[in-house]
């Protein structure tokens, strides 16, 4: 056949696209399980990262961290009830894709959407670190959009289930240079500390670039904008405002402190 | 076997796709800063190179001139993105470190330009053997530019200290400059004066002459 007719065009541009297409498929399915380890992984140092249980994570090798990963109960939360979920699996449920499944889906109202998710799980995973009976530490998963990307990330509470003890950020597109300051450490490391709810239980908690005086009560709530990186930052915040209201985990946090809060 | 000869060993330095053709510079300047990425760079680049060339000559009497890019480009991006998943499976550290610039293979213009110039002319063997020869002579520039980079950025290759830094109490001050991009235009532009020096025959005749001061001033 002529190389030329449009005929031996389309045959050729068709098989080639067909056996590209299916050589992309073959490599990008048998190679996910692989990378899905890997991202487990990258997930389980983030929680231990956050749960205290070590000071340099960064120089833990893997089956450290995984060693001090099994220290942490893993349980699902059904955030409308407020209340544990016992009827699936906390090892294998994945809260991300569950959003998209129509038994897990849950649409969020457009008053309450403040970080612009759209949907999200009825029920998310969260750590629980115990001293024996006692519990010491919460840890939850937290998302919502920044400026360019979904920013995803675990906040740690201590035993009063209202002081942070940690945060880290896990996944982000922001700006590099500007929004990604998010990552760094000395101003993750501000959280520390610092406070949700007042004592009415609305949530206090602030991340403002207002000067506020050390050591007053405000600057229990406050944590320091950073300059140059507000819509990221507001992004951090209205996820702070949703996860951290009534949509979110409030009720959980409410009915756990009553079972089981110092 | 001349022919095959020369096919692989004339990319290293007479006919090498960075310093005569001025190709490839922009993942030879991203990801140069040290030599790790350097190396997984070299390798990944060079083994798009193999399989697309190889695959290209294959199909090189099927391929109407019409479509011919766009076929070459659908086979190209399919290589680039099985070494993508491949390095994120295997290397998951590295392919976060390379970040786009795997992706960017794609665009690489060393790639399109070898199925372009050679794998459409030429046979399986050589085109195999062009492939190998071109993916060296990139990652002898990119290596030589990652070493200097890293060296004097650092102080240290592949996390091997050379050079004791003051900040640990030698005698070598890290030069900043290194790790970032610009210098490795320097670098490449530096081992392009060489090359040229060395080799007279690769400079470039004037595209138009130097118009004199004494002409500009009897005007």
């Amino acid at each position: 056949m002529n190389n030329d007719s449009p005929l031996k065009a389309i045959m050729v541009v068709t098989v080639t696209a067909l056996v590209c297409s299916v050589l992309v498929t073959v490599a990008a399915v048998t190679l996910r399980p692989i990378q899905r380890a890997y991202e487990d992984l990258e997930r389980i140092r983030f929680i231990v990262r956050v749960s205290g249980l070590s000071e340099s994570v960064e120089t833990m090798s893997d089956l450290e961290v995984i060693g001090a990963f099994q220290d942490l109960e893993i349980r699902l939360v059904d955030l409308d009830r407020g209340a544990f979920d016992s009827s699936n699996n906390p090892d294998t449920f994945d809260a991300r894709e569950a959003a998209t499944e129509p038994q897990f889906r849950v649409a969020i109202p457009a008053e309450l959407d403040v970080a612009s998710l759209g949907t999200r799980s009825s029920l998310e995973t969260v750590y629980l670190l115990r001293d024996g009976e006692t519990l010491q530490r919460v840890i939850l998963p937290i998302h919502g959009q920044g400026m360019w990307s979904t920013i995803y990330g675990f906040l740690a509470l201590e035993s009063d289930l209202n002081t942070i003890a940690a945060l880290t950020i896990s996944e982000q597109g922001e700006t590099p240079g500007i929004g990604d300051v998010i990552l760094n450490p000395e101003w993750q490391a501000r959280w520390q500390g610092r406070r949700l709810y007042d004592e009415q239980r609305s949530l206090r908690f602030r991340i403002s670039r207002e000067v506020v005086a050390a050591n007053t009560e405000d600057a229990s709530y406050h944590v320091d904008g950073l300059a140059g990186a507000t819509v990221t930052l507001n992004g951090v915040m209205n996820l702070m405002r949703y996860w951290f209201g009534p949509h979110g985990y409030s009720r959980f946090l409410q009915n756990l402190s009553e079972t089981e809060g110092s | 076997m001349m022919r095959a000869r020369q096919a692989l060993l004339n990319p290293l330095i007479d006919e090498n796709p960075v310093t005569l053709h001025i190709l490839g510079i922009c993942s030879a300047v991203a990801i140069s800063n040290s030599l790790y990425s350097a190396l997984v760079m070299s390798v990944a680049l060079t083994s798009v190179l193999v399989f697309s060339n190889v695959v290209i000559s294959m199909i090189r009497r099927h391929l109407p001139s019409s479509v011919r890019i766009i076929v070459q480009m659908t086979i190209i991006a399919s290589g680039v993105i099985v070494v993508d998943e491949l390095l994120r499976a295997f290397a998951p550290e590295i392919a976060q470190t390379l970040s786009v610039f795997v992706g960017l293979i794609i665009t690489n213009c060393i790639v399109l330009g070898r199925a372009e110039a050679f794998a459409t002319q030429h046979g399986v063997a050589l085109s195999f053997l062009d492939a190998i020869g071109n993916g060296l002579g990139f990652s002898l520039i990119l290596i030589s530019v990652a070493i200097i980079r890293e060296l004097l950025g650092t102080g240290s290759l592949l996390d091997v200290g050379i050079f004791k830094p003051v900040s640990e109490g030698g005698w070598f001050e890290p030069n900043a400059f290194f790790m970032l991009p610009p210098s490795a235009f320097f670098i490449i532009g530096g081992i392009i004066w060489a090359v040229r020096s060395w080799k007279k025959e690769q400079v470039e005749s004037p595209e138009f002459e130097p118009i004199s001061v004494a002409e500009l001033e009897s005007d």
